[in-house]
C-alpha cells in the first residue's frame, strides 16, 4: 500500500508541487492542512505516514505545530519545509521533533530522497 | 517540468500572490492607521511576502523572488525591533509592495499567464480558462442574431398555437433564455481589474500634491460584463483625481478641522439586485455649494431663490462646460469635467449620484448594471446604414407626408393627429451625405422629458431585440449614439438614444 502523506502549507500553489513531486513518486496524499492547527488535528484524524510542514503559516506555525503533533504521537515523521533565511527556525524544528527539512524552491530530487530516509525506507 | 504543468504553478501563483498581496496591503492600511499597533500586521505582511516570495522562487521568477526577499529583511528588522517603522519607512515599505506586485505582474505575463487579475477570488474555486474576447464578442453577435430570428419564429408560431412549429418554438424558448443568460455571463469580469489600478495612481498623485491619502477598496471581487468594465476606468479615475485634488485637504488643514492629516478615500462595491452598487468617498472638505450656487446663478441656470440639493448640485456640476470655470475649480468646487464623467457612465447604462456635506467629505455612487442590456429596439435605415432606436420612448409610427408638414417659427413641424410636433431628421442629424431621401419617409414618434418630437428616417426595418455593447468613443461622435449592436446576419448598428437627440 502506498504511503501517506499529510501536506502542510499556507499556500495552495506549494501544497500543489509537493503534491505533484510526491504522487509522481508513488506516494498517497492523506490530506492537506493550510494553518497549524489544521496540521494538528488533521494529523490526528489521518494518521498519516509522513507530514511535510512548512515553518510559516497562520493560526499557529509550522514549529508550534510540530511540537503539539510529536505530544501526540512522539513517533511521527515529520519533514519540514523551509524557505531562504529560515536556518535557525529549521534548527529549533529539528529539536523539536522534526526528522528533516527541504529548502524553498523544491528539488524534486531532494524532496524525494528527504520523504524516503524519513519514511525508514 | 511540462509546459501544462508549469502553466497550472503559473495560474495558481497568479491567483495566490495577487490575493497574498492584497492582503499585505490591507495589513498595511491599518499599520499606518494605527502605528503603536503594529505587530499583527506586520506578521500578516511576513507571512504574504514569505509565501510569495517561496512561490516567486518556485518558478524562477528571480527578480521577484530577490525583491521579495530582500523587502521581507528590511520588515523583519522591524519586527526585531531593530529598526523603527517610521512615517517615510512605512511609505518606502507601501512602494516596495508596489514593486513586488509590479515584478510579480511582469513575471505572470512572461511566463504566458493571465495578465488578467482575478485577485480575491478563492484560490481553491473555479479553474480558470482563457478566451480571447473576440471569441466572446463574436459569441455575443451570435447571440444577437438568435434573438431576431427567435422572434421571428416566435410571431409565426403565435399564428396557430397548436401547431408542431409552435409546440416546437415553446419548447425552444426557455432554453434559448438560458443561452443567453450564460452567454452573458461568460463576459463577466472583476471589477479587480479597473480598481486595482486605483491605489498606486491615489498614491502617487498625493505625493505630487504634498497631501497625504489613503485607499480602501472593498467587494472588488464583484463582477460585470468585460465590455462595461472597460467603460469605466476613464470615469472612475476621473472621480478619484476630482476626489484627491479637490476633496482631500492638505494635511495641515485637516489638523486645523479637528481630522486626521491622513486623508481616506474609500471605494466599495456591493451587489444590489442585477445591478452593482460603486460609492466612491472622501472625508474631505465637501463640495461648496453656496460658490456653486452663486455661480450657476450668475449663467442663469439657476433660480435666484431656488435651494441646491444634492441632485440638482450634480445637475449642475455635470453640465457640459459648467465645471472648468476657474472660479469653481481652484477653491473648493469640485467635478473638473463631470459632465464627461457624467457622459460615459451614462452611456453604459450606469446611473450617476452625488452626495456631499461641508466638512465631512463627498460620496459619488455608480449604479453599474453588470450585465449588457437587451433592449427591444426600432430598426430604422438611412440608405444602407441601419439604426437601433430603442422602443422605450417611443409611442407611433407615422408618415411624412408633405400636406402634414408646416413650417413654424422657423421650424419645420409634423401634423400628427392635430398636434404639431418638431421634426428631427436623422440625415440631417448625421450628415448623411449617401442617395437622396425617398418620396415616402416614415417618421418615428417618441416622447421625451414630455415632450413629442417625430425623427424622421428613410425607412423601418422592423423590431429586434437588441444586444446592446458600448462603443469606443472616436472623437467628434455626437453624444446621442449610445451603444452598437449587430443585426442578424452580421450587420452592425449603431443605438440612437432618442433622450438625447432633443
Amino acid at each position: 500500500m502506498a504511503q501517506r502523506i499529510l501536506i502542510c502549507d499556507d499556500a495552495i500553489f506549494m501544497r500543489t508541487m509537493i503534491g505533484d513531486i510526491l504522487t509522481g513518486a508513488g506516494y498517497e496524499i492523506a490530506g492537506e492542512a493550510e494553518s497549524g492547527l489544521q496540521a494538528v488535528e488533521r494529523y490526528k484524524a489521518l494518521k498519516p505516514d509522513l507530514v511535510t510542514m512548512d515553518i510559516v503559516m497562520p493560526d499557529m506555525g509550522g514549529i508550534e505545530a510540530v511540537k503539539a503533533i510529536i505530544a501526540v504521537d512522539p513517533t511521527a515523521r515529520i519533514l519540514m519545509c523551509s524557505a531562504m533565511g529560515q536556518q535557525a527556525l529549521v534548527v529549533e524544528a529539528i529539536q523539536a521533533g522534526a526528522k528533516d527539512f527541504v529548502v524553498k524552491p523544491f528539488q524534486p530530487a531532494r524532496v524525494l530522497e528527504a520523504a524516503h530516509r524519513v519514511l525508514g525506507g | 517540468m511540462t509546459d501544462a504543468r508549469r502553466a497550472r504553478y503559473v495560474a495558481l501563483f497568479a491567483t495566490e500572490a495577487r490575493s497574498r498581496l492584497a492582503d499585505a496591503r490591507r495589513a498595511l492600511a491599518q499599520w499606518q492607521d494605527a502605528p503603536g499597533e503594529q505587530e499583527d500586521a506586520a506578521e500578516e505582511i511576513f507571512r504574504a511576502l514569505h509565501t510569495v516570495k517561496g512561490m516567486a522562487a518556485s518558478l524562477e521568477f528571480a527578480a521577484a523572488a530577490d525583491l521579495t526577499h530582500s523587502t521581507e529583511s528590511t520588515l523583519s528588522e522591524i519586527r526585531r525591533g531593530e529598526r523603527t517603522a517610521t512615517k517615510s519607512w512605512l511609505r518606502d515599505f507601501e512602494r516596495a509592495l508596489d514593486e513586488i506586485t509590479a515584478a510579480c505582474e511582469a513575471a505572470i505575463v512572461a511566463a504566458g499567464g493571465e495578465g488578467a487579475p482575478t485577485a480575491g477570488r478563492e484560490s481553491s474555486g473555479p479553474r480558470i480558462v482563457r478566451v480571447d474576447l473576440e471569441r466572446l464578442d463574436a459569441l455575443l453577435q451570435d447571440l444577437g442574431g438568435l434573438v431576431t430570428a427567435r422572434q421571428d419564429l416566435e410571431r409565426h408560431a403565435a399564428a396557430d398555437a397548436f401547431s408542431p412549429v409552435a409546440r416546437a418554438a415553446i419548447a425552444l424558448s426557455p432554453r434559448l433564455d438560458q443561452l443567453q443568460q450564460r452567454i452573458l455571463d461568460v463576459r463577466l469580469a472583476p471589477l479587480t481589474e479597473v480598481l486595482e489600478r486605483i491605489p498606486p495612481m491615489v498614491r502617487d498623485l498625493a505625493r505630487q500634491l504634498n497631501k497625504d491619502v489613503r485607499v480602501e477598496l472593498s467587494g472588488e471581487t464583484l463582477e460585470v460584463d468585460r465590455a462595461i468594465l472597460d467603460q469605466l476606468a476613464e470615469p472612475l479615475l476621473h472621480l478619484l483625481r476630482n476626489a484627491v485634488d479637490h476633496g482631500i485637504e492638505f494635511p495641515d488643514d485637516r489638523r486645523a478641522a479637528g481630522k486626521k492629516p491622513t486623508g481616506r478615500i474609500a471605494i466599495t462595491a456591493r451587489r444590489d439586485g442585477d445591478t452593482v452598487a460603486l460609492a466612491i468617498s472622501d472625508d474631505g472638505r465637501g463640495i461648496d455649494r453656496e460658490r456653486v450656487a452663486a455661480r450657476a446663478r450668475q449663467q442663469g441656470i439657476l433660480d435666484e431663490n431656488a435651494v441646491l440639493n444634492d441632485d440638482g448640485l450634480l445637475a449642475i456640476l455635470a453640465r457640459p462646460g459648467f465645471s472648468t470655470a476657474e472660479a469653481i475649480t481652484d477653491v473648493s468646487g469640485r467635478g473638473v469635467g463631470l459632465d464627461v464623467v457624467a457622459a460615459r457612465l451614462h452611456e453604459v447604462g450606469a446611473s450617476l449620484a452625488l452626495t456631499t456635506v461641508p466638512g465631512h467629505g463627498t460620496v459619488f455612487s455608480v449604479r453599474l448594471p453588470t450585465r449588457l442590456g437587451i433592449v427591444r429596439a426600432l430598426v430604422t435605415g438611412l440608405g444602407e446604414e441601419r439604426y437601433v432606436v430603442p422602443l422605450t420612448h417611443v409611442t407611433e409610427l407615422a408618415a411624412w407626408e408633405p400636406e402634414r408638414v408646416r413650417e413654424s417659427a422657423g421650424r419645420t413641424m409634423l401634423d400628427v393627429h392635430g398636434d404639431l410636433l418638431p421634426v428631427v431628421d436623422l440625415r440631417r442629424l448625421l450628415q448623411y451625405r449617401g442617395n437622396d431621401a425617398p418620396a415616402h419617409r416614415p417618421a418615428v414618434i417618441f416622447e421625451s422629458g414630455g415632450q413629442r418630437v417625430a425623427l424622421l428616417a428613410d425607412a423601418v426595418h422592423g423590431q429586434v431585440d437588441a444586444v446592446v455593447q458600448p462603443i469606443d468613443r472616436l472623437i467628434g461622435m455626437p453624444r446621442w449614439i449610445t451603444g452598437a449592436t449587430v443585426l442578424d446576419g452580421g450587420r452592425p448598428a449603431l443605438l440612437v438614444d432618442l433622450a438625447s437627440v432633443v
